[in-house]
């Protein structure tokens, strides 16, 4: 194995020695307690390339990076020898508003291509968690997504053409840069969410939407989960054309209204449902459909959104997070008709594990966030709990034929729960990609489905 | 193959009545859509479930026999052309609706399952699916599946991958394997996304996951009459560019008019250069406040006329023209060869100029009817084969077509498939580390390389080297010229994607 000073040397050659970190400079790249023995800043597809026939030939693990903000997820890595950081392959390699595709470089901010997108009134229909920090590459390999799915989809449904860097250094492209197209593979679909295991993402083309002149949110109150369950069906079952139907819980409702500035009395589920048009009359139209429902299902009166409380609403929904403290989050999957129970079954594990609990629902999509926190327990007992809840919410979600990730959670937590906890038959098939693509194994090994 | 023998083993698993070795009767699935292209297979297999799917696989495992699966064969790419020698199993029997859930708004059905049936049965309680290609009323929803199948209503609602949630699919190896669910974000890499669109090269979907959705409350469909084609393209970009998405955007020019006319009495004017139809849905007042602003843009692009649908039957009528002017066709010429190829939509002045120039070049009538939303042009070169060397012609032109859409930035096919047609093509849009890329997929699934061969891969590389031996050279003409060439947009620069 290289000694660290080769290995810096090494990197130093093919990026230089301005981008290449190691020692206590590499510090703030550790995944799950592991410390990476160099980090690396690629400026160009060219060098990521590089960096990969090196690694390859020297069999070093690869970490690759965006921002950091999502690298809790997965399970805890058989080694970190290199941190690969997309930081400066960013910016807009091409964009044409009148075809309403742009390309990005993996490393680009999310916010920073809406921006760019903003000018002329288009944007990626993507609004996952980390507004401020998420970028397009970490977005796309963990298949991140937030409210505005109900409406725009996920990653899958926006990527046309991907550029992917492999374990042995070839750069390859999938798709086109054409809204509709079906030739060869749909390789896009392969990368998306397979989090880094089979190469690194270095660019993406997005099919873009218009962004609605108008938006508005209806915000309604109410009173039991029963409820709840009666208004997102109707609404559901509607012509309504929401873009985001979203359900909070009481803490997650009262932390979000704090954030938002909006007064909220204690004790109630907080259910969200959001319009947009070209046109405001429209808007008004749908909005009070919508606040008719709420009411008939027993809603105190809806108030409705919109401006700069809207706004600030929606960020700090997509963007939640309870406090400081042990803290862990789990994604749950479930049919549409079994949200309202999956809130419910979180909701008891919950107070019988003595964790406080924020919900946050994608509630047209099926999606259920619980972030799980125990500041007053002591740190074994918050892991006892949180590995019940995990397994209680699996038990339910197998029923609702969905499933269950741990999206965040301290390293002593995931060596006794998998966090994908994908079951052993399916396990087979998904190691080939792996085999093919990464015969070595070093791309994220140990953090994909299975430890693949 | 020892015919006899496969056919008793394989009549032991699917009985006398699923399996075809008469040679007449073999002859009904010599050719797909695209009946250029012919090959007669060895054995015919009906199964009626999965598990005589799984069977009929192993034996074509154990015994090294390439096999095809095939749908309603309306695929206009030669992807469901069997192989001489080999097997082809008919899905037509498994065309059951297996479960409705309204609740969950998913649908299971079986792959042989004519996609409109879908709709049809989801009508009464309001909901529908979505994909719906020109051929809906024949065409299957596994053959959607394999092809990745469009239809006009693609610029709002996506194409089949943004409908298919989960698969049930037999392995070449026989295993029955369910790839994703009901429910979304499944774990593990998305098999379900790169199964759609493989174009049976991977395996045999046998259960078919889909969403489904709530019906519009309300839908308008208008008719713009162009003078120029510019005109009406620039409409196009205008509606999009005042931030509407219509359900659909389509084109037709002036050739195609006459056809539809002739054919179906559309009532569309028989002097205008080319028409527009657009339609918006959605909630009563949003579409509404849609239409103003479309008419706008129309107007803004010189318009002569806009004709909007009064009433549900005069948006039929709007769509029958439409839907039937593949088939209208026969009015104006004996034979058609269509292309597929994509661009980005800001080219479509400048690629409908260069096929203007083209159908002069090669003295050979184009009618172009197409989905303007998403640049996805069919321009049907209309042609007759008793005319020596007409065919040759139109094949060369449909290449050189293709050519130009990839070096504006466009791709080969989207909606129809590579299959076998444009394999050779491959090479214009990805370079040979990009198709190894696909190629390691393609291991994933089907490591002996017993399904549907030949298809995709150029016929020159690994993987396409099995096959039907077709005549080429027609097509030689122009790709061996352009390949020789190269084409920038897919090879050039650090930013080529």
């Amino acid at each position: 194995m290289l000694s660290e000073g080769a290995l810096v040397q090494r990197l130093s050659d093919l990026v230089g020695a301005d981008h290449v970190v190691a020692g206590p400079g590499a510090s703030p790249y550790v995944v799950d307690g592991k410390l990476a023995r160099a980090v690396v800043f690629p400026g160009s597809v060219e060098e990521v390339s590089a960096i990969m026939t090196f690694a390859s030939a020297e069999g070093l693990k690869v970490v690759p990076w965006g921002s950091g903000t999502k690298m809790a997820l997965g399970g805890i890595p058989e080694r970190v020898d290199l941190v690969v950081v997309l930081s400066r392959l960013n910016g807009v390699v091409d964009y044409e508003p009148a075809d309403m595709t742009a390309t990005f470089r993996a490393g680009s901010l999310l916010k920073e291509a809406q921006a760019i997108l903003g000018r002329n009134g288009q944007f990626i229909g993507l609004d996952p968690p980390h507004t401020d920090l998420a970028t397009l590459g970490g977005i796309l390999a963990t298949n991140s997504s937030g409210p505005r799915r109900l409406r725009y989809g996920a990653s899958r449904d926006l990527v046309i053409a991907i550029r992917v860097a492999h374990a042995d250094g070839k750069v390859t492209k999938g798709g086109a840069k054409v809204v509709k197209n079906v030739t060869g593979y749909d390789m896009n679909k392969l990368y998306i969410g397979s989090l880094g295991t089979l190469g690194i993402i270095v660019e993406a083309t997005f099919r873009l939407h218009p962004r609605p002149a108008v938006e508005k949110t209806c915000l309604a109150l109410l009173d039991s989960i029963d409820a709840v369950r009666g208004v997102v069906a109707r609404i559901l079952d509607s012509p309504l054309v929401p873009f985001a139907v979203e359900l909070l819980n009481q803490e997650a409702s009262r932390r979000v209204a704090e954030q938002a500035g909006l007064p909220w009395p204690k004790e109630r589920y907080g259910l969200a449902v959001a319009i947009g048009s070209i046109r405001p009359e429209a808007v008004d139209a749908q909005l009070e459909t919508v606040r008719r429902l709420c009411r008939e299902a027993g809603s105190a009166e809806g108030s409705v959104l919109d401006g700069r409380v809207h706004d600030a609403f929606w960020r700090a929904t997509r963007d939640f997070a309870l406090g400081d403290g042990l803290q862990a989050v789990l994604k749950a999957s479930v049919l549409l008709a079994k949200v309202a129970d999956a809130v419910r079954v979180g909701e008891d594990v919950a107070a019988k594990q003595g964790l406080r609990l924020g919900v946050v629902s994608e509630a047209g999509s099926g999606i259920v966030r619980y972030h799980l926190a125990g500041e007053t327990a002591s740190d074994e007992r918050f892991r006892q709990g949180v590995a019940e809840a995990v397994n209680r919410l699996r038990a339910f979600a197998q029923e609702a034929e969905g499933n269950v990730v741990v999206l965040k959670a301290p390293p002593e937590l995931k060596s006794r729960v998998d966090v994908w906890g994908l079951a052993e038959k399916a396990l087979a098939l998904m190691r080939r990609p792996k085999a093919e693509f990464d015969p070595q194994r070093i791309l994220n090994p140990g953090r994909f489905v299975g430890g693949i | 193959m020892d015919k006899e023998r496969i056919a008793k083993v394989l009549i032991g698993i699917v009985s006398s009545d699923g399996v075809v070795t008469d040679p007449g009767e073999l002859q009904v699935y010599e050719a797909d859509g695209l009946t250029v292209f012919k090959a007669t297979p060895e054995i015919v297999v009906l199964p009626r479930s999965a598990e005589q799917v799984a069977e009929v696989v192993k034996v074509c495992q154990r015994e090294r026999i390439p096999f095809v699966a095939r749908g309603a064969g309306t695929g206009l790419s030669g992807g469901a052309l069997p192989v001489e020698g080999g097997i082809l199993i008919g899905l037509n029997r498994m065309n059951r609706i297996l479960e409705i859930d309204y609740a969950n708004q998913r649908a299971v059905v079986e792959p042989g399952l004519v996609n409109v049936w879908l709709t049809n049965a989801l009508a009464p309680g309001g909901y529908y699916y979505s994909p719906d290609p020109a051929s809906q009323t024949a065409c299957s929803i596994g053959g959607n599946v394999a092809e990745n199948s469009g239809g006009p209503r693609t610029p709002k609602y996506g194409v089949t991958t943004n409908h298919v949630l989960g698969l049930e699919v037999v392995l070449p190896n026989g295993e029955i394997v369910n790839l994703g669910g009901r429910t979304l974000d499944p774990l593990g890499y998305d098999f379900t996304g790169i199964f759609v669109g493989s174009e049976g090269t991977f395996g045999i979907a046998t259960k078919v996951i889909v969403r489904i959705m709530r019906k519009p409350e309300a839908v308008k469909t208008l008719m713009g009459v162009f003078e120029t084609i510019e005109d009406a393209s620039n409409t196009v970009s205008g509606i999009v560019a005042r931030g509407i998405i219509p359900v659909a955007i389509e084109m037709m020019d002036n050739n195609s008019i006459q056809a539809v006319e002739k054919g179906v009495a559309a009532g569309y004017p028989l002097d205008a250069v080319a028409v527009l139809l657009v339609e918006v849905d959605g909630p009563k007042d949003e579409v509404e406040a849609l239409v103003g602003p479309i008419i706008e843009v129309c107007k803004e692009n010189h318009v002569r006329e806009v004709r909007l649908a009064k009433d549900e039957n005069e948006r039929l009528l709007l769509w029958k023209g439409r839907k039937a002017a593949f088939a209208a066709m026969g009015q104006i010429s004996p034979e058609y060869y269509v292309q597929d190829s994509v661009i980005p939509r800001t080219k479509l002045p400048s690629i409908m100029k260069f096929i203007g120039e083209l159908s002069q070049k090669y003295g050979l009538r184009v009618a172009n009817v197409f989905h303007a939303g998403d640049g996805n042009l069919h321009p049907l070169i209309l042609y007759n084969s008793a005319n020596d060397g007409e065919l040759r012609k139109a094949e060369e032109m449909g290449a050189e077509i293709i050519k130009a859409c990839v070096e504006m930035g466009g791709s080969l096919t989207g909606e129809h498939g590579i299959g076998l047609e444009k394999r050779d093509f491959m090479p214009l849009m990805f370079t040979e580390d990009d198709l190894g890329a696909m190629r390691k997929v393609k291991r994933v699934f089907d490591p002996d390389g017993l399904v549907n061969p030949g298809k995709i891969f150029p016929a020159a590389t690994p993987g396409g080297e099995v096959g039907p031996t077709v005549q080429r050279e027609a097509l030689d003409t122009v790709l061996g010229r352009a390949l020789a060439e190269g084409v920038q947009p897919a090879h050039g620069g650090d930013h080529a994607l």
